[in-house]
């Protein structure tokens, strides 16, 4: 389905940027991408990293909020399964996970807005990949107009 | 002035030529095929065999939703306010009465509200008088009537051809001025009719025992009856949402980074919220704590303060609470 | 005499006989009011008052949403010694409202040994507003039952209609899987199977048929009617929340007005916090005075759970409401892969 809006420009001063908002989890995710960070490994700068104890922290509403706050893309990435720091957390959080994702793709909202992944603290270049391909795919679709509360 | 004469087809001619000049809300059918006020398209003839409408008119004089101001930058900025007029055609006596109460509460008072004095001064009420009261109304025990032309500008009895159109205000006379080649002056015949109708339809309306209820309310407060209803109430506000006289409302600040605006909404003293204070207490803790102050507003606070009832017996509470909680019981009951 | 009237009758007895014995401090039921097509709630606490216990085709409510409140736990020491101690309630349930007294056992907000559950197969309930859309501008004065199962309506001019049930019934009971209660000490009246055991499904499939945007249209049509009442809410028996997250003001999560953002991501949250809760009882869409199908959103979001987790609600009593577990296979196909 295309975008009925004229498609933001991508040259020029008024170029426009996706915003992602990466929730990590401190001990695994966060950990990865500052290895990449130390590694020198480059991603694009467009995300924004917000740090929480465990990816089970995460409540449905922080990422429907950043969506209406204007995000275009929301990451969200813990511990892989049987390593989270608080043994569980991350465990508690897939079921949630699974049934946002498929809430969202149920009412039309395009499933690159809403992504999730487990990264570990020693996979830096797997982290920087992950944040190419969720910036990349949010350039292409455009900014997210679904869901975003005009102030 | 007299009362006109109007046929259906002028009346559709009317309202188009209202919609020059502004909004115009007539009855016509939701997307549910619900009668409602909606805003007819042109060429769509207007439909006058409904009862009344699930929702109030309340809405277009104060929305559900206001932006009071705006915030910018470190600046506050008043929204625009509204321009050209709306008209709105086929309220009922009793909604046209309810609108009045509205102004008593916005307008009339020491400190009028602005945000909705400015709407209202732009709004024309052309009320349909009812033929069919339902079972649930109570207009008349509580100071209106099927016919009754409170709160309307321009008052219209429907017959088989046409409209009888009586002026209320001046507003309402200038409208009727203003499309004088449509009308002409009504036959004492149809003005009789139509009264007759009118007659007809107030025999029909039940009547509820309303004598000295503030009085009977008064001396219940205590009384075992709002316990007995209130817990059956779930708290979910559908009553004053549709009463066309509830009038409270909330004001939030919508906020993202310096940005933002003030709004406006509704609000329900059945809420659990309504009264909940920052320490935590509740000066209304419970259902029947919350049912019983929603019957003591409507029927001895605003009679001490305005004179009359806040509410217009429209039925819409009745019809449509899903505990099928009745008010006309409580008002039965107290002091019985 | 009806099949219905046969319960009415019985259900009468067992609940005279519950409270004289004083088997029970008070029973929920159901009594005719002063609008036909709709019954009230009834709290009974005394024999006397039996007869005004009814059973018709009108019993649509959910009686459980009002049981958490009297198993509430004291807020503090002080209420924990003024408090009266918790009554033993019986109460008539249908299919529905058996599950969701299940589903409120299996999250520890009503003790199964304080219920005595008088349970009734049901055949379907009444949906007020398909009714009226039937009988059109015509006013209902009286309405009761045939004995076929038909609703026959009293309208103003003093004449009858009759409304073929299945085109009056609530989209919840067209839906229901399970009418005859599986939770109950005492049932009345025959076992009554499912019409049909996909309805539900069905519906989902047509909806996710449509490609994204168009669903998106719809989500947003359908929600633009909403006035945030929360009836919705109100009426849930398992939004049993003493402050609801949607309320809170520190912080504020969603705006109180009705702006399509705000409304939508109400929709979205209560959708989420059902999700494998639910028991499908319709109380929601019956209450809302806009019409809305407030069941869209939880209808997926419970066939995604029987579907990934293999779990129903309101189905056993001690079992673990899936969104309260987890397991080390839970399927992960929703995962981004680099």
């Amino acid at each position: 389905m295309a975008q009925t809006q004229t498609a933001p420009p991508t040259t020029g001063p008024a170029t426009w940027q996706p915003k992602v908002v990466a929730f990590l989890c401190n001990w695994c995710s966060y950990a990865g991408a500052d290895l990449a960070g130390v590694s020198r490994i480059q991603y694009p700068p467009n995300v924004r990293i917000i740090r929480v104890p465990c990816s089970g922290r995460i409540n449905p509403l922080f990422l429907l909020r950043a969506l209406q706050n204007g995000a275009d893309a929301v990451l969200v990435s813990g511990c892989h399964p049987g390593d989270c720091h608080y043994i569980s957390g991350n465990l508690a959080a897939r079921r949630k996970f699974a049934l946002l994702k498929d809430l969202l793709l149920y009412v039309g909202l395009e499933p690159e807005r809403v992504q999730f992944t487990w990264v570990s603290a020693s996979e830096g270049g797997r982290f920087a990949a992950i944040i190419d391909k969720v910036v990349e795919q949010a350039r292409r679709l455009g900014p997210n107009r679904k869901l975003v509360k005009p102030l | 002035m007299t009362d006109q004469w109007i046929t259906f087809a002028n009346l559709d001619r009317l309202l188009d030529r209202l919609r020059e000049r502004g909004q115009v809300y007539a009855p016509g059918k939701d997307d549910q095929g619900d009668f409602a006020l909606v805003e007819p398209r042109r060429g769509e003839p207007v439909l006058l065999e409904y009862r009344n409408f699930r929702l109030s008119p309340k809405e277009l004089l104060m929305p559900r939703n206001q932006t009071l101001l705006r915030f910018k930058d470190g600046r506050a900025e008043e929204p625009a306010w509204p321009e050209g007029e709306t008209f709105l055609f086929g309220v009922r006596p009793c909604d046209a009465r309810a609108i009045q109460a509205l102004d008593e509460v916005f307008v009339d008072g020491e400190s009028p509200d602005p945000y909705y004095a400015q709407r209202r001064a732009r709004v024309t009420v052309l009320a349909l008088a009812c033929r069919q009261p339902m079972s649930t109304c109570f207009c008349r025990s509580v100071g209106g009537g099927p016919g009754d032309g409170t709160g309307a500008d321009v008052l219209a009895m429907a017959l088989e051809e046409g409209l009888v159109l009586r002026p209320r205000t001046p507003k309402g006379e200038q409208l009727l001025a203003s499309a004088a080649d449509l009308t002409t002056k009504a036959p004492e015949a149809a003005t009789e009719e139509a009264e007759a109708h009118v007659h007809a339809a107030e025999d029909q309306v039940m009547p509820v025992p309303v004598d000295e209820t503030a009085r009977r309310l008064r001396d219940a407060y205590e009384s075992p009856l709002w316990e007995a209803a209130g817990r059956k109430c779930l708290g979910c506000g559908t009553c004053s949402y549709l009463c066309p006289t509830c009038y409270c409302f909330d004001i939030t600040d919508e906020v993202r980074g310096g940005n933002g605006r003030r709004v406006r909404t509704w609000d329900c003293c059945a809420y659990r919220l309504f009264t909940l204070h920052g320490s935590g207490h509740n000066p209304r803790p419970t259902a029947r704590e919350r049912w019983r102050q929603r019957i003591m507003h409507k029927f001895r606070y605003a009679v001490e303060n305005h004179g009359h009832p806040f509410c217009v017996g429209c039925g819409r509470c009745i019809r449509n609470c899903p505990a099928s909680l009745d008010l006309r019981t409580v008002l039965k009951e107290v002091g019985a | 005499m009806t099949a219905g009237h046969e319960i009415e009758t019985r259900l009468r007895e067992v609940a005279a006989t519950l409270l004289c014995d004083k088997k029970v401090d008070l029973f929920l039921g159901y009594e005719k009011t002063s609008l036909p097509l709709r019954t009230t709630p009834l709290f009974l606490t005394s024999a006397d008052e039996v007869e005004r216990l009814a059973w018709n085709p009108f019993c649509a409510a959910n009686l459980a949403v009002y049981l958490p409140r009297f198993f509430r736990a004291p807020a503090d020491a002080r209420e924990a010694k003024t408090q009266p101690p918790a009554p033993t309630v019986g109460m008539v349930v249908k299919g529905c409202d058996a599950r969701t007294v299940t589903a409120l056992i299996q999250e520890r907000q009503v003790p199964r040994d304080k219920l005595v559950l008088v349970g009734v197969a049901c055949p379907g309930m009444v949906d007020i507003r398909k009714a009226e859309r039937v009988l059109g501008e015509q006013e209902a004065l009286g309405a009761g039952e045939d004995g076929q199962g038909n609703i026959r309506v009293v309208v103003e001019d003093g004449s009858e209609v009759t409304l073929r049930r299945d085109l009056v019934v609530a989209d919840a009971c067209l839906e229901c899987r399970s009418p005859t209660p599986a939770l109950h000490d005492a049932l009345l009246g025959s076992p009554v199977e499912a019409a049909e055991t996909d309805a539900a499904r069905r519906r989902t499939a047509e909806f996710e048929s449509k490609p994204p945007d168009v669903r998106w249209a719809r989500f947003q049509e359908a929600l633009s009617k909403c006035i945030r009442c929360n009836a919705c809410r109100q009426a849930c028996p398992m939004c049993y929340c003493k402050d609801c997250l949607l309320d809170q003001t520190r912080p504020r999560w969603i705006g109180a007005g009705t702006d399509l953002s705000d409304v939508t991501v109400y929709h979205l949250v209560r959708a989420l916090h059902m999700a494998g809760r639910c028991t499908e009882c319709g109380a929601c869409a019956r209450a809302c005075p806009m019409g809305i199908d407030t069941r869209l959103l939880v209808r997926k979001m419970n066939q995604e759970v029987e579907d990934l987790y293999g779990y129903q609600p309101g189905q056993a009593a001690d079992a673990t409401p899936a969104m309260s577990a987890f397991a080390m296979d839970d399927p992960q196909e929703f995962l981004t892969e680099p």
